[in-house]
């Protein structure tokens, strides 16, 4: 019920009153009704599993066996684990090398499609192809593209072929070299969403805003830097938050192109949950890595949403 | 014209027959309700007939009883997935294919079934496994799966290039690495070896089978922690390293997913390789589907060229870490004694030789009466004759000890190829990557819940 509507009921006659609460009670039941659907699902697909994640982080549970509350031991141990160290390490360069490149990239392809007028769709839909295609496959593709098997590998037959080398290069079997591949395929996979998100925010900047400036004597540079970028500001903002949990979250490139390996030089928190959960069994402490990212990820979105509303309100 | 008339003697030959098979222990395998619905999981392997031929064996168990059977796969990269998951959902099969730590593990986790008796019968109708197979289907004195084959591994090399540089076919650790370093041309981008040291059955596998070949073991005969610290452990972890540092092998061999071996044996990159019977399966199915004469004749070449040797020995003897494969039920099973009755259809001699034979190799039977029954088949050739004796050097996971929980996890959590890792990746000394896996292993003992 509007407060306009409570004003009225309080100043209303009494069978009016009545009639206003009944009505009241029936819209409220309506709502809640409507409400109720969703309200389940949030309950049941987000604060359940959530819940039952940090349980599980307090336990020392085992596949097959019940939980025990063990308190903040799984934590004591990852904070002490070499493997979870090097883990946070190579998860923080595959995610921010990889949101960096996606953002440099986006906003190349969004000035290209901006600028073209015929077209625009059919190329938009382009970009869009590795977004659209299956991670698997897009991480089979370019592990065979850094392939170092004679006469396989994409970029070794073709520097082989120009005379350019003489043995193949071994790309992935070097912790840096496993590195760039994985972050290759990550970046090629994510860039259309920049782009696209991008291309959008562009088209909600007035085109009088950038005649006004050229009529001012500002170049493409200045324009870009001093109207673009500006306009793209919550756009930029809201896509890397979003890439960045999905890019940190990533389980399949890893898994399928190197396993997390040369030894453990591209374990990231995901393959190491699942081996900590899967192979090892232990549940407890694989959750716990899975969980250890939580509290930064809730501190990021808390602080870009306060962000992002402070400038709405501004507005 | 024979007599219509019984005569005394054979009145009295009958008699004594009857009564002599009355007097035979009764196999009595478990009753099938007709209508009755099963599942069972399986391992999906390399070797496409195989699988096709227990799924065919499965569903002549079920015609016979007027059962069902559904037959589900797994591969070797979801088994632990697909178990981990259907345990902590209930939804576990009703007989389970099981690999050599499973058993073990979910017989910890009270998953399984106490198959002692029933393992009795199948012994009186099947025979026994040998000794060093058994313990992998017990804990704790009792028998929960019933042995069916073993998945061996071998050294595969390729006759002709031993035999144009004159080199000795290798029987040790030793002995390969030393051939490999005579054949090795990197100009050529050839190399004596391909042994990876990655997260599948062909990293942790071989490693296992150097360390017990040099006895070297993480727990002892009681199942308990043992320190790894030891000289032995110095010459394996060299061993291992040495053949990355000295560049004995391709430059991404540390890349190679499971079947990167096969692929540069086959292709002839590497002189050597350690590999399942899928490299000759593959061979000889290459054999088959060629159709322009010079092309088969060059498959038959290579065929006739592989070798499959026993897995390499030690200065302590040969041991062959490898996939010993049993039946399961499942205590979660609607209908327990329908499992047991497939389980003993299955591996019994007559259904396991008939698996066998569309196995290439791949599946050596355990139980000696099906053994024996496969003589002829491994009789084929020399690869063959090497397939049929996997058994002879199986050695479990957690040698010389028990298969436990603890042992699994060690062989799980990958720290086996991770420190050999550490040293070729992270240029760690021999001596902290020992004292790293060390650490690491008596980690898992100690927080192993009992």
């Amino acid at each position: 019920m509007t407060r306009e509507a409570g004003a009225l009921a309080l100043g209303a006659p009494a069978p009016r009153r009545r009639r206003l609460g009944r009505q009241r009670n029936r819209d409220l039941g309506t709502a809640a009704l409507f409400l109720l659907p969703l309200f389940v699902l949030v309950l049941g697909l987000i604060f359940y599993p959530f819940y039952r994640a940090v349980w599980l982080s307090f336990t020392d549970k085992l596949v097959g066996y019940p939980e025990r509350f063990v308190g903040l031991r799984n934590y004591e141990y990852l904070a002490q684990d070499d493997a979870f160290h090097q883990v946070i390490r190579n998860s923080f360069v595959f995610t921010v090398v990889s949101v960096g490149l996606k953002i440099v990239t986006g906003i190349g392809m969004a000035l290209v499609l901006n600028s073209i007028i015929r077209g625009r769709n059919f190329f938009r839909g382009l970009f869009l192809l590795p977004w659209i295609t299956s991670t698997v496959i897009i991480a089979l593709t370019w592990r065979w593209m850094f392939d170092a098997f004679p006469g396989r590998g994409f970029f070794n037959s073709v520097l082989l072929d120009m005379g350019i080398l003489r043995q193949p290069i071994a790309f992935m079997a070097t912790p840096e070299g496993a590195m760039m591949a994985v972050i290759v395929a990550n970046w090629w996979r994510g860039f259309p969403f920049f782009g696209v998100s991008f291309l959008a925010g562009m088209a909600s900047i007035p085109r009088e805003t950038y005649e006004a400036a050229s009529v001012d004597g500002a170049g493409a540079g200045r324009r870009f830097w001093h109207i673009t970028l500006p306009g793209l500001k919550h756009v930029i903002i809201v896509t890397t938050l979003l890439s960045f949990i999905m890019t940190i979250n990533d389980f399949n490139i890893i898994y399928v192109m190197t396993r997390g390996g040369p030894g453990s030089a591209t374990q990231v928190f995901a393959t190491y949950s699942y081996q900590v959960a899967f192979q090892q069994l232990r549940w407890g402490r694989g959750v716990t890595i899975s969980i250890f990212l939580v509290p930064l990820l809730v501190v990021g979105i808390a602080l870009i949403s306060r962000y992002l509303l402070r400038e709405g309100r501004g507005k | 014209m024979p007599s219509r008339h019984l005569s005394r003697r054979t009145v009295l030959a009958g008699a004594l027959g009857a009564s002599a098979a009355l007097a035979l222990p009764r196999l009595g395998f478990p009753a099938v309700k007709k209508g009755t619905s099963l599942r069972l999981w399986i391992l999906k392997t390399y070797v496409e007939p195989t699988n096709k031929a227990i799924e065919a064996s499965a569903q002549r168990w079920a015609q016979k009883h007027g059962a069902a059977v559904t037959v589900e796969y797994f591969t070797f990269e979801d088994m632990q997935t697909k178990y981990v998951a259907a345990i902590e959902s209930k939804s576990t099969p009703d007989v389970g294919q099981l690999e050599t730590s499973a058993p073990s593990r979910f017989a910890g986790m009270g998953q399984l079934l106490d198959l002692t008796s029933f393992s009795k019968q199948i012994e009186s109708q099947a025979g026994k496994a040998p000794a060093n197979v058994a313990p992998v289907t017990m804990m704790d004195g009792k028998v929960y799966s019933i042995p069916w084959y073993v998945m061996g591994a071998f050294w595969y090399v390729w006759r002709d290039v031993f035999e144009k540089a004159k080199v000795k076919l290798p029987s040790t650790f030793a002995e390969a690495r030393e051939a490999a370093q005579a054949l090795t041309r990197p100009k050529d981008n050839f190399y004596g070896m391909g042994q990876s040291w990655n997260r599948t059955a062909d990293g942790y596998g071989v490693m296992q089978s150097l360390m017990y070949s040099y006895g070297v073991g993480w727990a002892g005969k009681d199942g308990k922690y043992k320190s790894i610290k030891t000289p032995q452990m110095q010459t394996v972890m060299k061993w291992a390293t040495d053949i990355y540092t000295n560049q004995l092998q391709p430059a991404d061999t540390l890349t190679w997913t499971g079947s990167g071996n096969n692929e540069n044996f086959i292709a002839k990159n590497v002189a050597q390789t350690s590999n399942g019977p899928s490299i000759t399966f593959a061979m000889e199915n290459a054999v088959a589907k060629a159709t322009d004469a010079k092309d088969k004749k060059m498959k038959e070449d290579a065929l006739a060229n592989h070798v499959a040797l026993p897995h390499l020995g030690g200065p302590d003897g040969r041991r062959m870490q490898a996939i010993a494969m049993s039946m399961g039920v499942f205590k979660g099973s609607k209908d327990p004694e329908a499992a047991m009755s497939l389980i003993a259809h299955l591996v019994s001699p007559e259904e396991t030789v008939m698996v066998m034979k569309d196995s290439y190799g791949q599946f050596a039977p355990v139980l000696e009466k099906a053994k024996t029954a496969s003589k002829d088949y491994f009789n084929k050739n020399e690869n063959y004759r090497t397939f049929g004796r996997a058994a002879e050097w199986f050695a479990p996971t957690g040698w010389p000890g028990p298969v436990t929980a603890a042992a699994a996890e060690v062989q799980a959590s990958n720290v086996l190829t991770d420190a050999p890792a550490k040293v070729i990746v992270d240029k760690w000394s021999v001596d902290q990557a020992i004292e790293w896996e060390d650490k690491k292993i008596k980690e898992i003992y100690d927080t192993l819940r009992a």
